[in-house]
């Protein structure tokens, strides 16, 4: 049976970042022809001579009429969006239970979307973060910058705790308006703080999208025996029945769910929960179904 | 107070820590895992948490408690002295132990008989009394006979007194026994009256009648009644010889017997080849094989001689089974001397039908030739020159008109030297002549005759009847109902009638319906002498072509000779009175019984009658009669005891039918053997607690299911 190149099992085999974002992302793009994000006007950067195979529309005829040369204009394309990569980076993303962590399938989402912004010549920039900023690299949108942010990536480890509203708080200030914010994190945080300054970035006209990341054992609790379950982020440890308990965490989880992706609709925030296993094309699909749907 | 039977089985409650170990284990073996989204586990097991553990602790504590109950179940605990759910200590007792003794009781399947283990079960019973308590003990076949009828504290003798008891042949009589039990129990002062009834429940020994009024006897005076199954319950089965009917048939030599032989199987299955048995004096003189239907009976005749002139004993047996009892029975018969008898007609006819002798001769020697011990000799009174009186046992003296005055000299004589004299009238008599020649012999002096010619009930002069005036006297001790009645059907046309003072030492054995004697007995120095007041022909009576006729003659017979015991003595059964008539002569006989055990009895007046009676006859076998150590022509040499055939069906009662007669009464029947801490022991006085615990872990179970399941 051919392995789905696009399932996170089969991407975590590719050990290079890059070659996992560039095969999610042409593969992509492959099936989409049109890309929904546009530079808005052009700057001029340098004359260059011209030379068979250049386009004929860009020979800078005025220049040939006082030169009489080809010349041919060369311009630095613009682009209006600026791109920010929330990654959180906290122990409870290293949590996996079968095929990929949390954190790897999060971090090769960042650098699929990364690979694709740039790639459409946006600016992106990436902040990794637990309780505190571990890297931020700010946003750029030469080619070149995609290989720091994947190495940045690849170089990333999960640990400590998780608060996303503190990190958010600290950027308001630094990021732009009309920026388009990302963030993906499992949230198992403060709602209320994450959407309250999710808030302020779309107060400032930033559009946030919102990928929370979490295991399928955390959506299912399939858990049988009596377990000591203990904390990623710190030291607590419990022991439980999962039996007993299963339908009581269910129960637990739906319910934050379904407040957080209330909270998220009530204030338009564009929210979208995926489960670690689904492949990494679809979410990505999903992803741009959903900015071609706000464009 | 607690008290256990095996407490060697509560080291059991260790077990109890087995849980707990496989708790810590289990605790130890649990899995770690790093899980991110743990708020919702510590979120959702705030409660669940201390749920969990509660149910932990419920279920541990549960599957302890089931181990321990379980242990201590098997431990079997009861409480001493348990009365009302409230445990009372030294709380008296009086008990009456009713031992089946029956020969039913003899069953042995392989193991020990029901009766030892009837007395093993009463010991048990008697060790589990307290000094508090007291015992009768009461055995239950025959009726009443005790081993202690009277309540005793004293255990060692109660178990001495059990110890020497001893199984008996008799049948059981359950009821008699429940009756002499309640009687003693009425007295008692303790406030618990048990009874404890130890058999086979075998059916015959239960009157149910009795329970109709003996039920409330019951209830009112007994505080419980345990019945204890020996046969734990099991079918019994049995063969047996039921009945055996010896004849004899003489002739001149030897005397060729029949023995009817019946053995009854009492089992469902059919039998095959079941070897029977006849041993005559201690010899086996015949034998033969049974083919019987389930719960059915087979009837055998089996052949053989005896010697005559003698007495013999013998048996019938069959092959061993578990009940050894009834597979014997013994008979015993007297194969008495021919006697000669001398019939002097004195109206002979030609039709031999008309003559006077005919019926009596007939009546002496009936059907074929030597077919009774009497042989009868026939003479007219001119031929009586030609016999010699002694050698004959009896003269008859039929119609007879004279005798040359030689030969009333010889029969005179003949009668004191022991001989008997029967003499029969008729219209060839005259009174005169007989007054003269045998006024020696006579008992009364004859008189006048009289008729009664007239058949019609408006005459005044209706033929007589015949009555008994002793109707237990020797002569007429065989005859039947059915016979003495026909007596009185009798008519008399024409009779002699008697001076009323008797010529010696006489007895009238039959009267008329006037009153005036018919048929008279003197004693003659050592012989008898009989009158008989009306023809022995048909011609003044219809009497000789009645049916008792003949046995009254021939009984008539051996009473005048002396040999008045019956060729084949009816049997009698163990613990039934044999009884004999008492010859004025003889003041003591001696019984020995099967054991050489001798008795000397006495004659009593039973029935306005001497006679011996003999109620020893507790064991089955031969019992010898003996007058100053020799055997006596009046009694049979031997007489032979059997067991009663009833008890030999060993169809029990069913506990339903035993519930339904003890209506009311605190009753218990238990099949299992009586041991240390059986529960019929532990009776009002103990109150076991196993049942309890049982149900407890059957409880707790549930629980731990319930608890486990959720």
């Amino acid at each position: 049976m051919v392995e789905n190149p696009f399932d996170p099992v089969t991407l975590s085999k590719i050990a290079s970042m890059e070659l996992r974002a560039r095969l999610v992302v042409d593969g992509v793009l492959s099936g989409i022809h049109k890309s929904p994000y546009k530079g808005s006007s052009i700057e001029f950067l340098e004359h260059k001579e011209y030379s068979p195979g250049n386009e004929i529309k860009h020979i800078d005829w005025k220049v040939h009429a006082r030169t009489d040369k080809y010349y041919i204009k060369e311009f630095e394309e613009e682009t209006n969006l600026k791109c920010y990569i929330f990654l959180d980076t906290s122990g409870s993303m290293e949590y996996k239970s079968t095929g990929i962590s949390k954190f790897e399938y999060a971090a090769t989402l960042a650098a699929s979307l990364a690979y694709l912004l740039l790639k459409q010549s946006d600016m992106v920039g990436l902040i990794s973060f637990s309780d505190r900023v571990f890297q931020y690299i700010p946003p750029r949108s030469r080619v070149t910058h995609l290989h720091i942010l994947l190495n940045t990536l690849a170089e990333l480890k999960p640990a400590g705790k998780s608060n996303i509203g503190v990190i958010l708080n600290e950027f308001i200030e630094k990021i732009s308006r009309r920026s388009l914010i990302i963030i993906i994190s499992d949230f198992f945080d403060d709602i209320n703080k994450v959407i309250k300054q999710v808030k302020y970035f779309q107060f400032k006209k930033n559009e946030v999208i919102l990928f929370q990341i979490l295991d399928p054992y955390e959506l299912s609790f399939p858990f049988e025996t009596i377990t000591y379950f203990e904390s990623m982020e710190d030291d607590r440890r419990i022991l439980a029945d999962p039996k007993s308990i299963k339908d009581r965490y269910l129960s637990g989880i739906n319910r934050f769910l379904e407040q957080f992706k209330q909270a998220c609709f009530e204030n338009q925030i564009d929210y979208c929960l995926i489960d670690s296993s689904t492949p990494l094309d679809q979410t990505l699909i999903r992803f741009l179904a959903r900015r071609e749907s706000n464009l | 107070m607690i008290s256990f039977l095996n407490p060697i089985l509560l080291f059991g409650i260790l077990g109890a820590i087995i849980p707990i170990i496989i708790h810590l284990i289990n605790k130890k073996k649990a899995v770690s895992h790093r899980f991110a989204a743990i708020d919702f586990i510590l979120q959702t097991n705030k409660r669940i948490s201390v749920k969990f553990k509660l149910r932990q602790l419920i279920l541990l504590i549960l599957r302890a408690f089931l181990l321990a109950f379980l242990a201590m179940a098997l431990a079997r605990p009861f409480v001493k002295n348990f009365i009302g759910g409230a445990p009372q200590k030294d709380v008296p007792t009086s008990n009456v132990i009713i031992l089946d003794d029956s020969y039913s009781m003899q069953y042995s399947d392989n193991h020990e008989s029901f009766f030892m283990s009837a007395k093993t079960a009463a010991k048990e019973i008697v060790n589990n009394l307290t000094k508090n308590d007291d015992a009768a003990v009461i055995t239950c076949s025959g009726l009443g006979s005790q081993v202690l009828p009277e309540l005793d504290y004293d255990k060692k003798n109660l178990l001495n007194l059990l110890e020497q008891a001893q199984p008996s042949f008799a049948t059981t009589h359950i009821t008699p026994a429940l009756d002499a039990a309640v009687e003693v129990l009425t007295s008692a002062k303790a406030s618990i009256k048990r009874i404890f009834l130890l058999t086979d429940l075998t059916r015959n020994g239960w009157d149910i009648d009795w329970f109709k009024s003996g039920n409330e006897k019951l209830r009112k005076h007994v505080s419980s009644i345990h019945i204890i199954d020996l046969s734990e319950g099991g079918e019994l089965k049995n063969i047996a010889i039921t009945q055996i009917e010896p004849q004899i048939n003489v002739s001149e030599k030897t005397a060729e017997s029949t023995i009817k032989v019946t053995v009854s199987n009492f089992t469902p299955a059919r039998i095959k080849n079941l070897l029977a048995q006849v041993f005559l004096d201690q010899k086996k003189v015949a034998q033969g094989f049974f083919n019987i239907d389930a719960n059915a009976s087979e009837t055998k005749e089996f052949y053989f001689s005896v010697e005559k002139g003698k007495g013999h004993t013998g048996w019938v047996e069959v092959s061993e089974d578990s009940l050894d009892t009834d597979n014997k029975r013994y008979f015993a018969m007297n194969t008495s001397n021919k006697l000669d008898a001398l019939l002097i007609d004195g109206d002979p006819k030609t039709n031999i039908y008309e003559s006077e002798t005919f019926y009596l001769e007939k009546a002496l020697n009936p059907g074929r030739e030597h077919a009774s011990s009497i042989k009868p000799t026939i003479c007219s009174i001119h031929e009586v020159k030609n016999f010699d009186f002694a050698n004959f046992d009896m003269v008859f003296l039929c119609n007879v008109e004279t005798l040359p005055p030689e030969k009333i000299h010889e029969l005179d004589k003949f009668a004191k030297e022991g001989g008997s004299v029967i003499f029969s009238l008729g219209n060839k008599v005259d009174a005169n002549y007989y007054n003269n020649s045998f006024n020696t012999l006579l008992p009364h002096r004859l008189h006048t005759t009289r008729t009664f010619s007239s058949d019609s009930p408006l005459s005044e002069e209706q033929p007589l009847h015949l009555k008994t005036t002793e109707p237990t006297h020797p002569a007429l001790r065989i005859l039947s109902e059915t016979s003495m009645s026909t007596l009185y059907s009798v008519k008399f046309y024409r009779v002699f009638y008697v001076d009323p003072a008797p010529l010696g030492n006489c007895k009238t054995i039959l009267s008329f319906s006037d009153d005036t004697p018919a048929l008279i007995e003197r004693q003659v120095d050592r012989g008898r002498c009989v009158l008989f007041t009306s023809s022995i022909d048909r011609d003044w009576t219809d009497m000789p072509v009645k049916s008792f006729f003949l046995p009254l003659i021939q009984q008539l017979c051996r009473f005048l000779t002396g040999n008045i015991a019956e060729e084949i003595q009816r049997e009698t059964l163990v613990m039934h009175e044999w009884q004999s008539p008492s010859p004025e002569d003889i003041n003591s006989l001696e019984i020995t019984n099967p054991e050489g055990t001798k008795a000397v009895l006495h004659p009593q007046l039973i029935n306005n009658e001497k006679s011996f009676s003999y109620n020893e006859t507790n064991l089955p076998g031969i019992y010898a009669v003996t007058v100053d150590g020799k055997p006596h022509p009046q009694f049979p040499q031997k007489f032979s005891v059997n067991v009663n055939a009833t008890e030999s069906n060993l169809d029990k009662i069913n506990q339903k039918e035993l519930t339904a007669l003890m209506g009311g009464t605190n009753l218990t029947i238990t099949t299992s053997p009586v041991t240390e801490g059986s529960e019929v022991l532990m009776g009002e006085a103990k109150k076991t607690l196993w049942g309890t615990l049982l149900f407890l872990i059957l409880c707790i179970l549930f629980a731990e299911s319930f608890v486990s399941r959720k």
